[in-house]
């Protein structure tokens, strides 16, 4: 196990772990030299030229489809996602804390929700509101398709986090005479953070690319992975793969200012 | 959402294009916009279709000359279908095609228009009102645009057999398909359907993968090839679909195809990337692998073309000020220049004497009269499609439109097709 | 004790409505309109049989589960070892803790955007004029593009692989990080060679890690329609194709037939996964 008596085997080890990276980011490398193609390249190898035509083009708009109107729905939805699953997830992760009539149905409930393939609750859904009457939307229905699909890794991080929880910590703090609130607001709240954070953004990765689920729920008006679909039905240009390279970034800097505000919440609780 | 002062992103050439559309669509030449309320300004009219002619250029265009606004959605035909269906309050104006419309308009989610408030109608090519191009063009086998053009009446949900007053769609695009070719890789000249399973092309050849379609390209390689003679390819029976389907299956087996497609865009990439030398292809993307200087030939072959088309179609909950935006938007439609921007793509438009009006004498003649251009071509972007001197592949309209054997179809046998289609996707 | 109960139920209300209306209330009506007839252009309420007659008599449907339980045993195969091992490198062999956490992050990152888009990239990559072909091809290796790597079994796999890898490693790390580190001190001071560490400690404590994280990639490759699509280049069917596909031509309860059959086999082999592990437990 010690680096120090096998240093070989640490090494292969690290090296296997590099390779993991480097073809997880093989992808990634490929849409980074491609969204540099020239005015007239295409969507394949060989590189016609080089230019940054079609970051420009980026926020032009395009001759089909709409990049900022479905980002925006996405970016909102996304966001509405997100508060929805932290809210109803670290509610429902009270509730758990303790054996209710009907938990055990809801729990197995929550476990389906995560397992039913989604192309089958989009398929579900579309025609339940077809049956209804009612008009899906990106904020309405495919709000609710996405919910089944955050909610139990919600759910799940909760879990995780109140088997992981000491009761002694609130016993001690009744002891000390603290109301219940103040019991859940100075103990309670405090540990569960990071992990509110990692469902905020387990939530807003899931809901931001999510496809199946949100096929046949969307309604009138695209979000962006559905909008990169549609937009293959006509000549794709290099742009996705320029809006691919900004999404990366913008990644790389939504982990950093996570990091940062971990970093912020560990210093102020010292 | 919309970018505003984008109206004229391509410069040059568009510019002009656009200028003088302005002037013709203000009203100098068709009468547009006629005497208009001013609340039409707040009509939002929802369409979606394919990528293929769900142009944010025309959308903008509807805001400049009708004041109203026109929101796209574009969607792959899968897509489109569904949304027909499924979501009927989710749009107002619907661009399907033909053979999709054979499905969707059944289940009355659409309304059909008033010929007599569609102000061009007769000036609409014939093909699309009576099957026949020329009065001595037979009618082409298949879902013949024609067949589902017409109702008896409002609610009537079964096609009429001839003209009525009421229409369900008003085309808009389409064209006739044959196979593309890399002259470069082949090796040799394409003259009929059958080449496609020549085994020299083993693991380089391509068809589509969506149902109606593909399988009429499977019919005509197996009439090339004489292994059948159908009485209707476009409504084959029970044995003619699994002989059909029993022969692909066994050249997929052999490893005939590379790859099958779904998207125009598929289609480009594989050809582009040298996956595929022959397939079967859309005008466009012929076009589009051109314009990344490759070369590629849109091949006509002696046994004929397999057609599409599309149109515009009016959701059934539309009504009063919103259904009137709908019928001057599609009178819009084929006032021209939307014409003249989709036959610049390779497309063919539905009323040509319109938008001849708005196309260059040049223009018209490379596009529409198969004559070698005089000065280069350009796109509706702006950008040179092809040099002076060059003529379109397949010919003038009539050579092309005149030569087509069948359309995509929609088969009485539609739910077995399907069965069997995705018997060889699977096989 | 009711008022206990009351709070709790309060609190699972949210989370139940959700469910009622977006996940039970659908899979009802897929049940539903799975008995439906339809001809080609709509559904026709009624009570029949020939949907699941049809699809359960279909040698095709039997082909393609087969196939599609095929990728989904590779791909488990391949993700189970991969995220086992990177979980592992992570957990163990990085003992800086911020290196950790930006390591983990680095393998996230990518997950970040969209998956058609990082799909769609992996064409140019392994195509016949591909970057790889290209490469090998230079370097004298082949004289042949090599074809198997592209529109191939081979390219739905490694997309699949490239897809769902993370979905294993987080749980697994995850379960790596709860292990008392002097637990394996011990079995190191016990005279344990590392295979025997591995497969007598830290394997059998990650095994709820490694069932969640089955239970991500089973339900994701059963369910996958788009992934097959595109890197198989429409060659290979999978069970999410069909469906999707019969969606797209509106044969609806067709559709949900074989969505039934496919939840119940999902539901059935997930069943079976929570059989051997509890998770609510070992989370």
């Amino acid at each position: 196990m010690r680096g120090a008596r096998l240093p070989w085997r640490r090494w292969a080890l690290l090296a296997f772990l590099g390779l993991f990276i480097l073809f997880l980011y093989g992808p990634t490398i490929t849409i980074l030299v491609l969204s540099f193609q020239g005015p007239d390249g295409g969507l394949t190898f060989p590189m016609n030229g080089v230019s940054v035509v079609w970051f420009e083009r980026l926020f032009e708009k395009q001759a089909v489809g709409d990049f900022a109107g479905s980002l925006t729905r996405s970016f909102s939805l996304a966001i509405m996602v997100t508060l929805a699953t932290v809210l109803i997830a670290v509610t429902a992760g009270f509730a758990f804390r303790r054996r209710f009539p009907g938990s055990d149905l809801l729990f197995t409930l929550t476990v389906a929700s995560l397992v039913i393939p989604s192309i089958l609750v989009s398929l579900g859904i579309g025609l339940l509101f077809n049956q209804a009457g009612l008009d899906p939307t990106w904020y309405g229905s495919a709000f609710g398709a996405q919910l089944t699909w955050t909610l139990p890794f919600g759910l799940l991080i909760m879990f995780a986090v109140f088997n992981r929880f000491n009761p002694a910590w609130e016993e001690a703090a009744n002891d000390l005479g603290a109301s219940p609130w103040q019991r859940v607001r100075h103990v309670v709240l405090p540990i569960v953070t990071p992990s509110v954070i990692g469902i905020a953004l387990f939530g807003f990765t899931l809901s931001y690319d999510e496809f199946a689920r949100t096929l046949l729920t969307a309604g009138s008006d695209n979000t962006l992975p559905l909008e990169i679909f549609g937009m293959t039905t006509n000549v794709t240009t290099p742009v996705l793969y320029a809006l691919g390279t900004v999404t990366t970034l913008f990644s790389f800097l939504l982990i950093g200012l996570t990091l940062l505000a971990l970093r912020v919440i560990v210093r102020t609780r010292r | 959402m919309r970018m505003p002062g984008k109206a004229t992103m391509g410069l040059g050439r568009r510019g002009l294009l656009a200028a003088a559309g302005v002037a013709a669509g203000s009203g100098a030449i068709t009468g547009f916009p006629t005497i208009w309320a001013q609340n039409i300004k707040n009509v939002t009219l929802r369409q979606f279709g394919t990528g293929v002619s769900n142009l944010n250029a025309i959308a903008d265009k509807v805001k400049a000359d009708l004041g109203f606004t026109l929101s796209m959605t574009a969607l792959d035909s899968d897509a489109v279908t569904q949304k027909a269906v499924t979501q009927p309050k989710s749009f107002d104006i619907a661009d399907i095609e033909y053979w999709i419309c054979k499905k969707v308009y059944p289940t009355g989610t659409l309304q059909p228009m008033e010929v007599k408030r569609i102000k061009y109608f007769d000036k609409i090519v014939p093909t699309f009102t009576s099957g026949r191009l020329t009065p001595t063009t037979p009618i082409a086998q298949g879902t013949a645009p024609h067949t589902v053009s017409f109702v008896d009446s409002p609610t009537a949900k079964t096609f009429a057999a001839g003209q009525t007053g009421w229409m369900t769609l008003i085309p808009t695009i389409y064209n006739a398909d044959t196979l593309g070719i890399r002259p470069d890789l082949v090796g040799r000249p394409i003259t009929h359907w059958k080449d496609l399973m020549d085994p020299a092309f083993k693991g380089k050849a391509s068809i589509l993968n969506i149902p109606s379609i593909g399988i009429m390209d499977a019919a005509m390689v197996m009439e090339s090839m004489g292994r059948i003679k159908y009485a209707d390819k476009g409504n084959m029976t029970k044995p003619e679909i699994d002989k059909t389907i029993g022969f692909l299956i066994e050249a997929k087996k052999a490893g005939q195809f590379r790859a099958f497609w779904k998207t125009f865009d598929e289609s480009v990439n594989l050809m582009a990337a040298g996956e595929v030398i022959i397939q079967s292809m859309w005008s466009p993307a012929v076009a589009a692998v051109r314009s990344k200087g490759i070369p590629c030939v849109y091949q006509p072959l002696a046994e004929g073309y397999r057609a599409w088309g599309g149109g515009l179609g009016i959701a059934r909950h539309l009504s009063g000020l919103e259904r009137d935006a709908a019928y001057e938007y599609i009178n819009w439609y084929l006032s021209g220049w939307v014409g003249a921007y989709l036959n610049r793509q390779g497309y063919y438009s539905a009323v040509l004497e319109t938008s001849k009006q708005h196309m260059s004498a040049d223009e018209w003649g490379f596009w529409m009269e198969g004559k070698p251009a005089k000065a280069d071509i350009l796109s509706p972007e702006g950008k040179v499609m092809e040099k002076a001197g060059a003529v379109r592949d397949g010919g003038s309209f009539q050579e092309r439109m005149g030569a087509v054997a069948c359309w995509n179809s929609v088969m009485t046998e539609d739910r077995y097709m399907v069965q069997k289609w995705n018997e060889f996707i699977a096989a | 004790m009711m008022s206990r109960h009351w709070s709790a139920w309060l609190q699972a209300t949210p989370l139940a409505c959700v469910l009622g209306v977006f996940l039970l209330l659908p899979m009802v009506v897929l049940v539903v309109v799975s008995f439906y007839d339809y001809d080609s252009v709509q559904v026709i309420p009624a009570f029949v049989l020939t949907n699941y007659q049809e699809a359960l008599g279909s040698a095709v449907t039997w082909r393609i589960y087969v196939n599609t339980l095929r990728y989904t045993l590779i791909v488990w195969a391949i993700t189970v070892t991969l995220g086992f091992g990177v979980a592992y490198v992570l957990a163990f062999e990085i003992r800086n803790r911020t290196a950790q956490t930006m390591l983990f992050l680095v393998c996230t990152v990518p997950f970040l955007t969209s998956n058609i888009i990082r799909m769609i990239s992996w064409i140019p990559f392994l195509g016949r004029e591909g970057l790889l072909n290209t490469a090998l091809q230079r370097a004298g290796l082949i004289d042949v593009p090599l074809e198997f790597l592209l529109f191939s079994d081979f390219a739905v796999i490694l997309a699949y692989v490239h897809l769902y890898t993370l979905f294993m490693i987080t749980p697994i790390f995850n379960a790596m990080m709860r292990i008392d580190r002097g637990l394996i001190e011990a079995a190191i001071d016990g005279g344990a060679r590392f295979r025997q560490v591995i497969s007598q400690v830290i394997l059998p404590l990650c095994k709820p890690g490694i069932a969640i994280g089955s239970i991500f990639v089973v339900t994701m490759v059963m369910g996958d329609f788009i992934t097959v699509r595109f890197m198989s280049g429409g060659q290979s069917a999978s069970v999410g194709l069909m469906i999707s596909n019969q969606i797209s031509l509106l044969q609806y309860p067709a559709a949900c037939a074989n969505a039934v059959i496919l939840l119940a086999v999902v539901l059935m082999m997930i069943a079976a996964i929570t059989r051997i592990i509890d998770i609510r437990k070992e989370l």
